[in-house]
């Protein structure tokens, strides 16, 4: 199944059918939004177009496709694959990700148990982002990883949402554990929370994450990397969007025990990061060795700046 | 003449001795078919207890594990889950019991009962689900005890009455 399909198949019979004759470059979109009632926008090549009901792409909202309240109820099943049982926990946090790693967050009515979310009702928000694998645009940031005797350095890449870093966590992956001829591969133990960076489907990636890649899906990051240090010895741990308490004991853990960490995080700079509270920490007794800075300056996935240690660039 | 008579009486108290097995067999064939759902709903409430499977991939797992009477109806089911075609779960469960359970021996009954038991799967959160399946297992149990007992009664009841039967039929045309 193609990406097309593979997309389209989750959205009500009749977004599909509109949705499929909208003459797209998949790798150029972003998000698909779904509003009870709005019209059906997506975001394309970094710009907002709304798609009209003979499927055309046009940048004023008068002629827009208005969502019905069915739509998005039809369109929930089929994320959910009837089962919307089994997405308790992601349906707390307000997203599920889906085949292809594809994220979709879902807003509606709250339902509170004592005082914490229980669940999310009348679901009648949803965004579609796209998660886009490119092959090769860790070629430049991966020099930067590595020491003279191509051991990984601990690295924390940053960067707002939005401008690629898991993209990037993903082919570092890959080219770290493939290797090439002057390099030998490493095993890496991915733990992948959200399913976002290898988007396994039944336990296999698919995405490709390398040779000697192992995946923990769907598993805590805190939980996963102790896991896999004790079950599966990995020379580099890589996870996504590290930052609450049990993450950060996690980390620390992690780097004194001699595995490598490669992780990312929300954040403009490295000052952001340094006011977290907790994984400001781990900033100030630098413990981190390589700080990649993205940002969307220069499009999708830009290479700001790189930083050592002590926050000097490099 | 007379040896037309006695070929056909032997026809009559065959077929209808024959219908009597027929009925006895269907009854005994029922409760093994309830068994077998009820141990398949087991399975299903284990994959959906334990690993948080979603329906689509707990039917194919079924259907591939299951050798019986219920795989094709288990097959058909997964097959148009994961399609994504336009219709309900409950309204996939309901026509395919509707079309692939005629060669079991449940009564319209148990179909009913079935049919409304894929209502109510897949609705809300994992308790709900669980619920579900332990509140139709339970009726399924209750189902088959009522039918154990009363087997071998019933059973007796089907055979006789079949050889009954011909012989009144005879009677009667004679």
């Amino acid at each position: 199944m193609n990406k097309k399909d593979e997309l389209l198949k989750i959205f009500s019979l009749k977004l599909r059918t509109m949705l499929s004759k909208v003459e797209f470059n998949y790798d150029k979109l972003q998000e698909i939004r779904l509003r009870v009632n709005g019209p059906l926008i997506v975001i394309y090549d970094n710009k907002e177009f709304f798609i009209t009901g003979d499927s055309r792409m046009v940048e004023k909202d008068e002629d827009a496709y208005i969502i019905l309240k069915n739509e998005i109820r039809e369109t929930m099943e089929y994320i959910s694959n009837f089962s919307l049982y089994a997405f308790e926990e992601e349906i707390k946090q307000g997203f599920i990700t889906i085949t292809g790693g594809h994220r979709v967050g879902i807003v509606g009515k709250a339902v509170l148990d004592d005082n914490k979310i229980k669940s999310i009702k009348h679901i009648s928000f949803i965004n579609i982002r796209l998660s886009h694998q490119i092959k090769g645009c860790g070629d430049k940031v991966l020099p930067y990883l590595l020491d003279e005797y191509n051991n990984c350095y601990h690295t924390l890449i940053i960067s707002p949402p939005r401008c690629g870093k898991t993209t990037l966590l993903r082919d570092v992956i890959r080219q770290l554990s493939n290797g090439d001829e002057k390099r030998p591969g490493m095993t890496i133990g991915v733990v992948d929370e959200r399913s976002e960076i290898g988007a396994c489907y039944m336990g296999i990636p698919q995405n490709d994450l390398g040779i000697r890649t192992d995946v923990l899906d769907c598993c805590p990051k805190a939980k996963g990397m102790l896991m896999l240090i004790r079950s599966m010895s990995p020379r580099v741990i890589a996870v996504d969007e590290v930052g609450s308490g049990e993450d950060i004991d996690a980390i620390e853990y992690v780097m004194n025990c001699g595995c490598k960490l490669i992780a990312t995080v929300h954040g403009n700079s490295i000052e952001d990061i340094k006011s977290k509270p907790i994984l400001g920490k781990l900033v100030e007794e630098k413990l981190f060795e390589r700080y990649i800075l993205l940002s969307n300056a220069k499009g999708v996935g830009h290479l700001e700046d790189v930083y050592d240690a002590n926050g000097n660039r490099i | 003449m007379v040896f037309i008579k006695i070929i056909g009486c032997i026809l009559i108290i065959t077929s209808s001795t024959g219908m009597g097995w027929y009925f006895s067999g269907e009854l005994k064939n029922r409760i093994s078919d309830l068994k077998e759902l009820k141990k398949l709903l087991f399975l299903l409430r284990g994959d959906i207890r334990y690993a948080n499977t979603p329906l689509p991939e707990a039917v194919q797992a079924l259907s591939i594990r299951h050798n019986g009477k219920f795989k094709q109806f288990l097959t058909v089911i997964a097959n148009r889950l994961f399609e994504l075609g336009g219709v309900s779960f409950c309204n996939i469960w309901k026509e395919a019991v509707e079309k692939e359970l005629e060669n079991t021996s449940l009564s319209k009954k148990d179909l009913i009962g079935l049919s409304q038991f894929g209502e109510n799967l897949g609705y809300l959160d994992k308790d709900m689900q669980i619920n579900t399946l332990d509140l139709y297992i339970s009726q399924l149990e209750e189902e088959i005890n009522d039918l154990s007992q009363n087997v071998k009664q019933k059973s007796y009841l089907y055979n006789s009455l079949g050889i009954m039967g011909g012989i009144f039929i005879i009677i009667v045309m004679l």
